[in-house]
């Protein structure tokens, strides 16, 4: 071995390996400086639309403070285990947006810190903050609300009779079988499969609250729950709906254009690619409407957005001065207009910009949440209880089976949370 | 002198080996190690919050996991997964593997990185390609399905379907690889042997049988381990494909892992999960090195 050591071949080879370990080394150095440009700029992360859209708003924060921000979309699929990991790896983004339901377990875990200024916490509508206050302190600041209403197909339901949507269950039920009489290969309401809030909006307007004894057991054996989903499976049994789940519908908007369904319960972001898309679908032949109840609109699910700041931010001034920002009224309003996302900001509804007839519905929505329980479970809970749903829809399960699965998988996911309230360690 | 240069040498063995010894005590036995304790405590997102609320709940989670409905379901999945996706993709492999290795094949290394191409390719971006394939209403497969009468299937909708459908997929996404393999083994089989047993009268599938088959059962036994292991671990494909449903008809093992751990932070459930899998894929594999010593490939 040692004789080859001179053997030129040898040399010329290392040089090389010298060389692509240089290169790699380079390679190595610049991803790693593309992860993070600047190490003085302040982080962002944010899901859908917001968080591709946030650089529009940073840019902003930046011209006035001179604070570079760097911003990163998820997809809202993966975000919980995303923010989740960064926490338990300590790399969380010095501010964050959140879905209101998942602030109160990150307040739990030490992730967000509480807002250093009640003011920040008003000027919202009714239940927006419930969510966001974790034993007694609020720790996000509101930034968008999203109530689910329904989109129509004004000449589809012309056709059958209605000049607008109906508002009622029974009226829902007459348009899906007068739909489904003249155009048998199309639907009248798509509900994916996969998604819970039509099914949590039904058990609103149904009344039913679904957990009992202080949030640590399942209450889906009751009569309210009962009505809200036999009401909902009924949809897909009579074929008014298909029983379909996102991935198999890539482009759900099309297929409203093409009139594959008329009503489509769904959010404001809607609006923006309905407006974008005019082409496909003018705007004459679509409208917005509260979501029908059993005796009229109600109480609904809202998809609401807050901005956190990280409990272990080493920047926290700078941090909560790019929330403020974020949140301020004209931030909000300026993200209306570029993403359709409704300020939760109260005085932001004066603003001549919100007076839009498609946008009422909304407003009358707002300050009729849904009443849910806010635990750290309910994330998991509402997706156990879609799937549970969806075996009902296909077939593998009663109502009644249904309803009692709900429950035993609702009490064994709360097992750890009975113990702990029954040890009084939580409230 | 000779204990002195054997010891000398055996020192040198130890230090060249030192380094790859200690990556795998750091990468593998150090884990599997903390995950076999991190499956007998109860460490939840409660345990994330307040270190005061973990406790040993020894085999507690394991008993919690047999009485998991889901958890069986994904050990079920899993084995339709591995069972009916071992032999087709090998099949695949070696099939293609033998017709690439006839002498009237022409230009050969293009049709080999054509089907090599799919297993270098991104996942998440051949997985968006074939959702539209297997889209119901404009997707290609329906599309060549009704030009011979077969009615619309909605393969990634229906629970009986989905996991036919994911199979197609990872079928198509993994068989190039070990079809480079078989054919670098096929090259090894003695053409003396071939030319023999074709002067003695063997037909084209007593050859395989006979001569093909036996000089290449080594591969074929490497091959199945590699791709037994690699199915059980499935992942990916439902991950981007269907997300684990419809109903749940997809969620493997590794995805309820995914699922329990890192989604909802049952740390010491989903090591548990981590454990069981582990003890599945060393059983598979030493049944399967006790079929090779029989034939004799080991």
């Amino acid at each position: 071995m040692g004789g080859r050591a001179h053997d030129p071949r040898t040399t010329r080879r290392s040089l090389i390996a010298m060389g692509a370990g240089g290169l790699t080394a380079a390679a190595l150095a610049t991803t790693g400086c593309l992860r993070r440009h600047d190490p003085a700029a302040l982080t962002f992360w944010g899901t859908g639309y917001e968080g591709d859209y946030s650089p529009h708003l940073a840019a902003a924060f930046t011209t006035a403070t001179g604070i570079p921000v760097e911003t990163q979309s998820l997809p809202g699929t993966a975000a919980h285990e995303k923010f989740l990991t960064a926490h338990a790896g300590g790399s969380l983004p010095d501010v964050m947006m959140l879905p209101s339901g998942w602030v109160a377990e990150f307040a739990m875990i030490g992730a967000v810190a509480p807002l250093p200024d009640p003011a920040l916490a008003t000027d919202t509508f009714h239940g927006v903050m419930r969510p966001l206050t974790f034993a007694g302190v609020p720790h996000a600041i509101p930034w968008s609300v999203g109530s689910q209403v329904q989109f129509y197909r004004r000449d589809l339901l012309g056709e059958v009779g209605y000049d607008a949507a109906p508002l009622t269950w029974d009226g829902w039920r007459d348009v899906g079988a007068k739909l489904k009489r003249r155009h048998p290969d199309r639907f009248a309401i798509l509900m994916f499969l996969n998604w819970w809030d039509t099914l949590i909006t039904f058990a609103g307007q149904a009344g039913a609250y679904p957990l009992r004894d202080r949030d640590t057991r399942g209450d889906f054996r009751n009569p309210r729950y009962r009505e809200a989903l036999a009401f909902y499976v009924s949809l897909f049994a009579d074929g008014y709906a298909p029983g379909v789940s996102s991935n198999e519908i890539q482009d759900p908007l099309a297929a409203f254009a093409q009139g594959y369904f008329a009503l489509y319960p769904s959010g404001p972001t809607l609006l923006t690619d309905l407006h974008r898309r005019a082409a496909e679908i003018a705007p004459d032949r679509w409208g917005t409407a509260r979501m029908p109840g059993p005796n009229g609109p109600g109480r609904v699910s809202a998809i609401n957005n807050s901005i956190a700041v990280s409990a272990t931010t080493p920047r926290p001034r700078e941090a909560w001065a790019l929330a403020r920002h974020l949140t301020s009224a004209a931030s909000e309003l300026t993200f209306q207009r570029m993403i359709g996302s409704l300020p939760a900001r109260r005085s932001a509804w004066t603003s001549p910009q919100l007076a839009d007839p498609l946008l009422r519905p909304f407003a009358a929505q707002m300050e009729l949440p849904a009443e849910l329980p806010i635990i750290v479970e309910w994330e998991r809970i509402r997706l156990e209880v879609q799937i549970v749903a969806e075996r009902v829809v296909r077939g593998g399960l009663t109502i009644d089976e249904g309803l009692a699965a709900m429950d035993a998988r609702v009490d064994a996911i709360l097992a750890r949370r009975r113990e702990l309230v029954a040890a009084g360690r939580i409230a | 002198m000779t204990g002195s240069v054997h010891r000398r040498q055996q020192r040198a063995a130890w230090i060249f080996a030192a380094p790859v010894l200690g990556i795998i005590a750091l990468v593998f036995v150090l884990p599997t190690l903390l995950a076999l304790a991190l499956s007998v405590t109860d460490y939840s997102i409660y345990a994330l919050a307040d270190w005061s609320n973990l406790r040993f709940v020894g085999f507690g989670n394991f008993a919690d996991l047999l009485a998991t409905p889901l958890f069986w379901r994904a050990l079920r999945n899993t084995a339709i997964f591995a069972g009916l996706g071992v032999p087709m993709a090998i099949g695949t492999s070696l099939a293609t593997a033998l017709l690439l290795h006839d002498a009237t094949v022409r230009w050969k290394p293009v049709w080999r990185v054509a089907l090599f191409a799919p297993y270098v390719t991104g996942i998440v971006a051949t997985a968006v390609v074939w959702r539209f394939v297997l889209n119901t209403r404009f997707g290609l497969l329906n599309w060549a399905l009704a030009q011979v009468g077969v009615a619309p299937v909605d393969w990634l909708g229906d629970p009986r379907w989905s996991i036919p459908a994911i199979l197609l997929f990872v079928t198509w996404k993994v068989f190039g690889y070990n079809m480079i393999v078989f054919t670098a083994a096929l090259a090894a089989v003695p053409g003396e042997l071939m030319e023999a047993a074709r002067l003695d009268g063997a037909g084209a599938w007593t050859r395989f049988r006979h001569v093909t088959l036996p000089a290449i059962g080594p591969t074929l036994l490497l091959a199945a381990v590699m791709s037994v292991a690699g199915f059980l671990q499935l992942f990916a494909e439902p991950y981007v494909m269907t997300l684990g449903g419809p109903s749940q008809s997809t969620v493997t093992v590794l995805y309820f892992m995914f699922d329990e751990g890192f989604k909802w932070w049952n740390l010491g459930q989903a090591s548990a999960v981590a454990f069981v899998l582990f003890v599945l894929i060393l059983g598979v594999t030493l049944v399967q090195t006790r079929i090779g010593r029989r034939y004799e490939w080991l």
